[in-house]
C-alpha cells in the first residue's frame, strides 16, 4: 500500500513538473533561510550556557543615584570585591575582572594578546576546564599565568607550554611570568573572552597599586558566585548596611546636594545581574535593560518565512485538488474510506516536504560560510545538533506538515464521490481562506519591507549625523608598540611632518567610535565643586587634539604646543559647562585631588559615546607624560587611501612589530552600529525572500486560476472583449488582495518601527512616504508577476481555448 | 434476492424547489439477473444506479441489500458493504491516469487489504482472462477505448463481486468494441454475476434479462 502511494505520489509530483518545482524550489529556500537563521538565532541565545554553575553566577553592579538620574554602574573598587565576601552572607565565590591589551615576547616573537586580569576563585565560578598544569591554584601565585590551547600554540607550537617563561610589558618594563596551566579553548559563544588568564594583582601601577583600599577609584567588574538558597533579591536586600558603611562619603555628598534617592531612598543599591542575562543587558539607559528581541525577532522571521512557503503549498495543493477530482471519486468507488485517502494525499505533501527540507539541509550547509561573514556570526551547524534543538526542528517540521499537507488533503478526503467522480465541484465560489492567506503573505512581506527601509534610514542618519567632529578625515590607531607613548608620537610626528596630505596628529587616551582593535573605555572623574558633587567624562589629550578633529571652539584657547605649560588647563564642552554653572566660565578654577584647574576654554557638545546616548559633561585635561593609547591623523580630504597608506608606512618603520590597527573615525562609528547593521541584513534578506515566495506563489495561483477561467475568457473574448478590459479583469483580483494586505500592514509596521526608534535619542521622523514607498514596490512587484501570466491569456486566440472544452 | 427497494425515493433541493430525482422505485433484483435500465437523459438512470451502489443516498424508502438495511447504515458500514460486493464500470472508464494498466487493476486490492502474493495471484488471473496481460505496464493513455473498459471491467471484477453496475460502458465506444464488451458481461452473467446496466442503446439492452424503463424518475414499465 505505501509503495503504491509512494509511486503514485512520485508520479503525480512529475507530471505536475511546474507546480511540483515551485512548492520545491519555495520550500527549499524557506527552509534553508529559516535554519540559517535558527542557526543565529540559537546560537545567540546560547551565550555563555556552557558554564556548569551558570544560574549561581552573577555580575555584581550597582545603581546609583546621580545628578542625571539612576545609573548602572557595573565597574567596582579594589577592595570591594573581599569586602563584600566577608560581610554578607550568600557569596560562595567571587572575583574582579580587568581586561587589558598586553604585549608578550617570547624568545624573538611578540604577541599582541588579550589578557584577562582575575583573582583565583575565577576558576570555580566559570567553566574553564585546565587541562594541562596546575589544575589547583593556576594563578594564585602573582607570578603564574595561564593560557589557552590556541595561545599555546600562537606562542609555543607544539612544544610543552607549562613551566616556560615569557616576558609581558608592564609599566614600560619587561616583566616575567611562568605559565602554570593550560586552558581548554572555550566555545565562541562565550562573552568572556581572553588569551591568557593573570592575577588580578599582577596589573600595572596605574590599573592596581593606586587602588589598593580606594572606594573611591572603580576600574573592574566583578563576578560572584551565589550560595544556593538565596535569592538575588534577598542578596540585594541584605547589602544596604555594607552600602551604607562604605559608601558613606558618596552617599553623604549626594544627600547634600539634593540629588533624588530610589523609591527605598538609597542613593546606591547593589543588584546582581544574572550572568546568562549579561550578553543581551544594556546599561546604557539607566538601569540594566536585558533584551533578548533581537534573536527572537530573527527566530520570528524564520518562522515568517517558512509561513509563507507553506500558505503558497497550501493554496496550490487546494488550487491543484480539482485536476485529481475523478482520480478522488474513483478511488471512492474502489472502496478507498476517507482515512486511505487523507494519508495518500498527506503522504505526498510530506514527500515535497522531505525533500524540501534535505535541499534546504543542504543550501544551509552551502551558505553557512557565507551566511557566517555576513552577519559576522561563529554560529555553526553543530549548535542544531543538541538534543533541545533537534526536538524544536523535528516538532516544527511535523507541525508544518500536518497543517501545510494536511489541510488540502483534509480537504480532498472530504470530497463527495458523485461530484468529483463528474469533475465538478460544488465551488462556494467565494475563497476566503485563500484569499485570506494571499493578504497574510503579502503583509508580512510589506512589514518586513517597511522594516527593512526604516531600519536603514535610521542607520543612515546615524552614520551621516553630525557628531560634532570631523570622522571623514581622521585616521586612529592604537599606540601599541613597545616604547612609550610620548616617543612613538613624537616620532611619528618627525615621519608625517614633510607630508603635504597629512594635516595634524593628536592622541588621547580614549578611542572615539569603536576601534578597529575592538577597544573602548571611559573614565569618569568626580569632584566637588563649590559644594556640589560634579562628574565628568575625562579626556586626556595631546597638542592639537581639538585642531586635529576639528571641534569648535565656543569660548577661550585650546591647549598650547608646549603641554606641560597647560598642565593645570582644562577645556570643558558646553553639557560640562552648563552642570558647573558659573556665571563666569573661563578661568573658573576646578578642584581636584588636591589641585586648581583653571578653564581656559569651552567647546560644543560633540558624540563622544554610543550615539544611543546623550551627550554627557566632559573635560579635556592635557596631563604630561600620561597614557595617551590612541593616535589621531588628520589627512587632506583629497587621496584617503594613499594618506592612510603613509601613515601605515610611517607606523611600520616605528613599531617593525605591532600590528597598524587603524580605520577612519567613520568607520570606529559604522563599528558601533554593528547591531543595527545586523538587523539591516537579516530584515532586508528575510524580506527579500518573503516577496519572492510570494511572488512565486501569486503567479502558480493566477496560473491556475487563468487556466480555470479560460473558458470564460474565450467566451468574453467572442462577444467583444478587448485586451485590456481582460487583462484588467484578471488582475484587479489579485491586486485588491495586495492593497488590502498593504492597508492592514502599514499601520502594524508604523507602530513597530515608531516603538524601535524610539530606543534612539538621535532618531528619523517615520515618513508616510516610506511606507507609501514600500507598498508601492510590492504592488509594482505583484503587478508585474501576475500580469506575465494574464496578459498572455488575454492575447491568446478564443477560439483554441473553447476548443479545448 | 440479492435487493430490494420499496418506494425508494431520491430529491435534491434547488433553490426553493423540490425536485425528485427519483420518485418511489419499487424493484427487486435476484441473483443471476441481467437488468437493463433504458430512458431518455435525465430520466434517472445514473442515479439509480449511484444510489443501489451506494455511492449516492435515497432519501426516503427502504434498501434493502443482501438483507441489510441499508437506508439505516452509517456511511462507514455502507462503504464496507459496497467495497465487499460491488463493482463499478463507467462511461468514461475512469481509470487512474497515473497509475499502469496492473495497478489500476490492483488498487481496490489494495483498499480491501489484500495480502501481496494474493494481490499478485489474482491480478495475473484476470489480466490472463481478459487476454491483456502483454498491456499490464502500459498506462490508460497508451490504450484504445476499448482496452480501457476493459481494463475497467477487470477491475470491477477483481474482488469477485456479486454485482456489476454498469453505467452506459459502452457510451464512448464503436460498434465493434461495443459488441465485445457487452458478449463479455454476458458471460460474466452466465458465470453467475449479477449486472444492472444503464443504456441508450436497444441493442445492449438485449443482452439483459430484463428492461426497465424510467421516465423523469419513475419506473414506466418492467
Amino acid at each position: 500500500m505505501i509503495r503504491n502511494y509512494i509511486k503514485i505520489a512520485w508520479r503525480n509530483l512529475q507530471k505536475n513538473r511546474i507546480f511540483t518545482s515551485f512548492n520545491i524550489v519555495g520550500l527549499t529556500l524557506a527552509f534553508g533561510a529559516a535554519l540559517l537563521l535558527t542557526i543565529y538565532a540559537i546560537f545567540e541565545l546560547s551565550f555563555d550556557h556552557f558554564h556548569e554553575n551558570g544560574d549561581q553566577i552573577y555580575m555584581v553592579y550597582s545603581e546609583d543615584s546621580t545628578p542625571n538620574g539612576t545609573e548602572a554602574n557595573i565597574s567596582k573598587s579594589e577592595p570591594f570585591a573581599g569586602t563584600l565576601q566577608k560581610e554578607i552572607a550568600g557569596v560562595e565565590k567571587i572575583t574582579r575582572r580587568n581586561s587589558a591589551n598586553l604585549l608578550l615576547s617570547y624568545e624573538d616573537k611578540e604577541l599582541r594578546m588579550s589578557g584577562a586580569f582575575v583573582d583565583p576563585d575565577f576558576f570555580d565560578i566559570f567553566s574553564f576546564p585546565i587541562i594541562k598544569g596546575d589544575t589547583q591554584n593556576p594563578i594564585t601565585l602573582e607570578s603564574s599565568i595561564a593560557i589557552t590551547e590556541f595561545t599555546a600554540n600562537r606562542i609555543f607550537g607544539d612544544k610543552n607550554p607549562i613551566g616556560q617563561t615569557v616576558t609581558i610589558l608592564r609599566d614600560g618594563k619587561q616583566v616575567p611570568f611562568t605559565i602554570s596551566a593550560l586552558i581548554e579553548d572555550f566555545p565562541d559563544n562565550s562573552s568572556i573572552g581572553f588569551d591568557i588568564v593573570l592575577n588580578f594583582k599582577s596589573q600595572g601601577q596605574h590599573a592596581y597599586n593606586r587602588t589598593v583600599g580606594r572606594w573611591d577609584v572603580e576600574n573592574h567588574e566583578v563576578y560572584m558566585k551565589l550560595a544556593k538558597g538565596i535569592t538575588p533579591e534577598q542578596f540585594e536586600n541584605s547589602t544596604k548596611s555594607f552600602t551604607k558603611l562604605h559608601y558613606k562619603d558618596a552617599i553623604e555628598s549626594a544627600k547634600r546636594d539634593g540629588i533624588q534617592p530610589n523609591v527605598n531612598g538609597e542613593f546606591i543599591q547593589i543588584k546582581l545581574l544574572s550572568f546568562l542575562d549579561k550578553k543581551f543587558t544594556n546599561f546604557n539607559k539607566g538601569t540594566a535593560k536585558v533584551n533578548r528581541k533581537m534573536p527572537y525577532i530573527v527566530l520570528g522571521i524564520a518562522l515568517l518565512i517558512l509561513l509563507i512557503a507553506c500558505i503558497n503549498f497550501v493554496n496550490m495543493s487546494v488550487a491543484k485538488s480539482d485536476q485529481r477530482l475523478r482520480e478522488i471519486g474513483m478511488r471512492k468507488t474502489l472502496g478507498a474510506n476517507k482515512r486511505q485517502l487523507f494519508f495518500q494525499f498527506w503522504g505526498e505533501s510530506t514527500l515535497v516536504f522531505i525533500i524540501s527540507i534535505i535541499l534546504g539541509v543542504l543550501t544551509t550547509i552551502l551558505l553557512l560560510p557565507h551566511f557566517k561573514v555576513l552577519f559576522k556570526t561563529k554560529a555553526t551547524f553543530a549548535i542544531l545538533l543538541d538534543p533541545l534543538s533537534i526536538l524544536f526542528l523535528i516538532v516544527i517540521i511535523i507541525g508544518i506538515t500536518l497543517i501545510a499537507g494536511g489541510y488540502p488533503a483534509i480537504l480532498m478526503s472530504r470530497l463527495n464521490t458523485i461530484q468529483s467522480l463528474k469533475g465538478k465541484l460544488n465551488s462556494n465560489g467565494k475563497n476566503y481562506l485563500r484569499n485570506g492567506l494571499i493578504v497574510a503573505q503579502f503583509g508580512i512581506a510589506t512589514i518586513l519591507i517597511c522594516g527593512t527601509l526604516v531600519v536603514w534610514e535610521q542607520v543612515q542618519f546615524l552614520r551621516t549625523k553630525d557628531l560634532g567632529y570631523n570622522k571623514e578625515q581622521v585616521i586612529a590607531f592604537p599606540l601599541n608598540g613597545k616604547r612609550n607613548d610620548q616617543q612613538a608620537l613624537q616620532l611619528l610626528r618627525n615621519a608625517l611632518k614633510d607630508q603635504t596630505n597629512i594635516l595634524n596628529v593628536s592622541a588621547s587616551n580614549n578611542i572615539l567610535g569603536l576601534g578597529k582593535d575592538g577597544s573602548k573605555s571611559t573614565s569618569v572623574l568626580g569632584f566637588d565643586h563649590k559644594g556640589i558633587g560634579v562628574e565628568t567624562h575625562m579626556l586626556v589629550v595631546d597638542s592639537d587634539y581639538i585642531k586635529t578633529l576639528d571641534l569648535q571652539l565656543l569660548e577661550g584657547r585650546s591647549f598650547r604646543k608646549n603641554l606641560a605649560s597647560d598642565s593645570l588647563s582644562v577645556i570643558i564642552n558646553e553639557s560640562m559647562a552648563r552642570q558647573l554653572n558659573e556665571d563666569e566660565i573661563l578661568n573658573s578654577q576646578l578642584n581636584i585631588d588636591d589641585k586648581s584647574f583653571s578653564v581656559v576654554g569651552i567647546i560644543k557638545d560633540f558624540n563622544f559615546q554610543d550615539l544611543d546616548r546623550n551627550i554627557a559633561p566632559m573635560s579635556l585635561f592635557a596631563l604630561p607624560n600620561w597614557n595617551l593609547r590612541n593616535v589621531y591623523v588628520k589627512v587632506a580630504p583629497q587621496n584617503l587611501e594613499a594618506s592612510y597608506d603613509i601613515v601605515k608606512n610611517a607606523w611600520a618603520d616605528i613599531e617593525p612589530n605591532a600590528d597598524f590597527q587603524a580605520s577612519f573615525l567613520n568607520e570606529n562609528v559604522d563599528r558601533t552600529l554593528k547591531k543595527e547593521r545586523d538587523m539591516i541584513s537579516m530584515i532586508s534578506s528575510g524580506s527579500l525572500l518573503a516577496i519572492i515566495l510570494s511572488c512565486i506563489g501569486l503567479f502558480a495561483m493566477t496560473l491556475l486560476i487563468v487556466a480555470k477561467r479560460k473558458k470564460e475568457i474565450g467566451i468574453r473574448k467572442i462577444v467583444g472583449a478587448s485586451i485590456t478590459t481582460i487583462t484588467l479583469l484578471l488582475t484587479k483580483d489579485f491586486l485588491k488582495l495586495v492593497s488590502i494586505a498593504f492597508l492592514i500592514a502599514t499601520p502594524i509596521a508604523w507602530w513597530m518601527m515608531n516603538k524601535w526608534l524610539q530606543n534612539y535619542i538621535y532618531r528619523i521622523d517615520l515618513n508616510i512616504l516610506l511606507f507609501l514607498g514600500a507598498g508601492g514596490i510590492v504592488l509594482l512587484i505583484a503587478l508585474l508577476t501576475i500580469s506575465f501570466q494574464t496578459v498572455k491569456t488575454a492575447t491568446a486566440n478564443p477560439v483554441k481555448s473553447l476548443k479545448t472544452e | 434476492m440479492i435487493l430490494q427497494l420499496t418506494n425508494a425515493s431520491r430529491t435534491v433541493n434547488s433553490g426553493s424547489k423540490k425536485i425528485a430525482l427519483l420518485d418511489s422505485i419499487n424493484l427487486n433484483v435476484n441473483e443471476g439477473e441481467f437488468i437493463s435500465l433504458m430512458g431518455p437523459s435525465g430520466s434517472g438512470k445514473s442515479t439509480l444506479l449511484n444510489c443501489i451502489g451506494m455511492l449516492d443516498n435515497f432519501t426516503d424508502g427502504s434498501y434493502i441489500f443482501l438483507d441489510e438495511a441499508v437506508h439505516t447504515m452509517k456511511e462507514k458500514q455502507r462503504s464496507k458493504l459496497y467495497k465487499e460486493y460491488i463493482g463499478f464500470v463507467f462511461q468514461a472508464y475512469h481509470l487512474i491516469d497515473e497509475l499502469t494498466v496492473y495497478e489500476n487493476i490492483e488498487t481496490p486490492l489494495l483498499y480491501k487489504n489484500v495480502k501481496s502474493s494474493e494481490r499478485k495471484a489474482l491480478v495475473a488471473d484476470i489480466l490472463d482472462r481478459f487476454n491483456i496481460v502483454g498491456k499490464k505496464d502500459l498506462f490508460p493513455s497508451q490504450l484504445s477505448g476499448g482496452q480501457q473498459q476493459l481494463v475497467g471491467i477487470a477491475r470491477a471484477l477483481i474482488t469477485r463481486p456479486k454485482l456489476i453496475l454498469a453505467d452506459e460502458p459502452t457510451g464512448n465506444l464503436n460498434s465493434k468494441q461495443s459488441t465485445e464488451i457487452m458478449e463479455l458481461f454476458s458471460e460474466l452473467n452466465k458465470e453467475g454475476v449479477t449486472i444492472i446496466q444503464a443504456t441508450h442503446s436497444e441493442n445492449n439492452a438485449s443482452y439483459g434479462s430484463k428492461i426497465i424503463n424510467l421516465l423523469d424518475g419513475q419506473i414506466v414499465s418492467e
